[in-house]
């Protein structure tokens, strides 16, 4: 009883606030659950911030994926250019900005496909 | 002793790099003269205001920072500040000048306040803060960069983000740390990013100019009020990334009550609200 005293209104209030919890569907997040999905996929269009990597990715494709451990579906996704898709298994959107440069894919291509993604989970 | 002699916010977007690359004329043509126009005035009255320092309020957007170690706060203690290669190779700014020894005592002043920034001997910085800034202090050719900085990041991309009001008191911690430094300093404050945008799912593209320009009026007016908005509210009203706003509210925290809205200047267009706001300081 006197621990939870402790827990004031004012705390609670700010615990709550601090984690979004009451969005539309159609508005995202990247927090816990979008950067636990993400993890692999999200390292890996990091890496084309090194020219090395860029140099690689065009290269030999194949090869540049198989250093991030992607699961099957995961390079998948990459190798369809899915933006949807991989913007539902968690790639955040600053990181897939690198793989769109990399891909020659301009931002309005990306979000044509995400505007006709019908829902966040659809 | 420093002092602050003003404050500007603006909208930070690699499509602000692209026209500005694309020269003179694409700046000054139909379709960009309402937001390039109005920031030929703030360089304008920034060359009158001679300011000695800029520190920059902005979020990096994984190019320096990266989700292996996020910094919630990160302030730069460089000499110099190298242009980051966002995926695209680094555009051809040389490296902007730093002011490393404001930067420590800032990060001191900061600690001592209770705000535990991550300090940093190297940075690069992304389009946070080199979208904006060339047009406010550039000169093409000898003169490159005219006014060393001192940035400061502040996680705005991986949730839990610090609130708004933390933000808010970031900045009046950030006033505090000018007006102790002991060298007589002109400094303006910058603050970076926004407004409305939406750049994932089926919202793509939504801009909410009736939002943004109720922010602007809120942040001259008050700037407090928009301290007790949450996250959630923000990104109902402007979208996933517009939560970049909170930059701009620290900034407004390091300026006096009283500064006054000078050149204002909003436009939507294509998949962002544009804004620009600086506030002049009675000297």
């Amino acid at each position: 009883m006197e621990l939870r005293d402790e827990l004031t209104q004012d705390y609670l209030d700010r615990l709550r606030a601090v984690q979004p919890s009451d969005l539309p569907e159609d508005l995202d997040l990247f927090d816990e659950a979008t950067a636990t999905r993400g993890r692999r996929l999200n390292k890996a269009a990091y890496s084309l911030k090194d020219e090395h990597q860029r140099e690689l990715f065009h290269r030999d494709e194949a090869a540049w994926m198989a250093q991030f451990g992607l699961t099957d579906a995961e390079e998948e996704l990459m190798r369809k250019r899915d933006w949807i898709g991989l913007w539902r298994n968690g790639m955040s959107i600053y990181v897939m900005v690198k793989l769109s440069g990399v891909t020659n894919t301009p931002l309005p291509e990306i979000g044509k496909q995400m505007r006709e993604s019908g829902g966040a989970n659809g | 002793m420093a002092r602050v002699v003003g404050g500007i916010g603006a909208s930070h977007a690699p499509s602000m790099e692209h026209i500005y690359d694309a020269g003179e004329e694409v700046r000054e043509s139909e379709e960009w003269q309402p937001l390039f126009g109005p920031f030929k005035d703030v360089a304008t009255w920034l060359e009158e205001l001679r300011p000695d320092r800029l520190v920059v309020i902005y979020n990096d957007h994984m190019d320096q920072f990266y989700l292996d170690a996020y910094p919630t706060f990160a302030l730069g203690v460089a000499a110099e500040y190298p242009v980051a290669d966002e995926g695209f190779g680094a555009r051809p700014f040389p490296p902007l000048p730093g002011d490393a020894k404001l930067g420590w005592h800032v990060a001191r002043s900061l600690v001592a306040d209770e705000f535990d920034i991550t300090i940093c001997q190297e940075l690069e910085v992304d389009h946070g803060v080199i979208s904006p800034l060339p047009m406010v202090d550039f000169s093409e050719g000898e003169g490159g960069w005219k006014i060393p900085i001192v940035p400061l990041a502040v996680n705005v991309i991986l949730h839990p983000l610090p609130s708004p009001l933390r933000c808010w008191k970031l900045g009046q911690a950030l006033r505090r740390a000018i007006l102790s430094y002991e060298e007589d300093l002109r400094v303006v404050v910058v603050g970076t990013g926004g407004l409305s945008h939406q750049l994932t799912g089926p919202k793509f593209g939504r801009v909410t100019p009736e939002w943004d320009q109720e922010f602007m009026r809120l942040l001259a007016e008050d700037p407090e009020s928009l301290t007790r908005y949450t996250y959630e509210e923000l990104i109902k009203l402007g979208g996933t990334e517009s939560v970049e706003v909170v930059n701009w509210l620290a900034m407004r925290g390091a300026l006096p009550r009283d500064a006054r809205p000078l050149v204002q200047a909003y436009y939507a267009h294509r998949i962002m609200g544009y804004g620009l706001q600086t506030f002049e300081v009675a000297a």
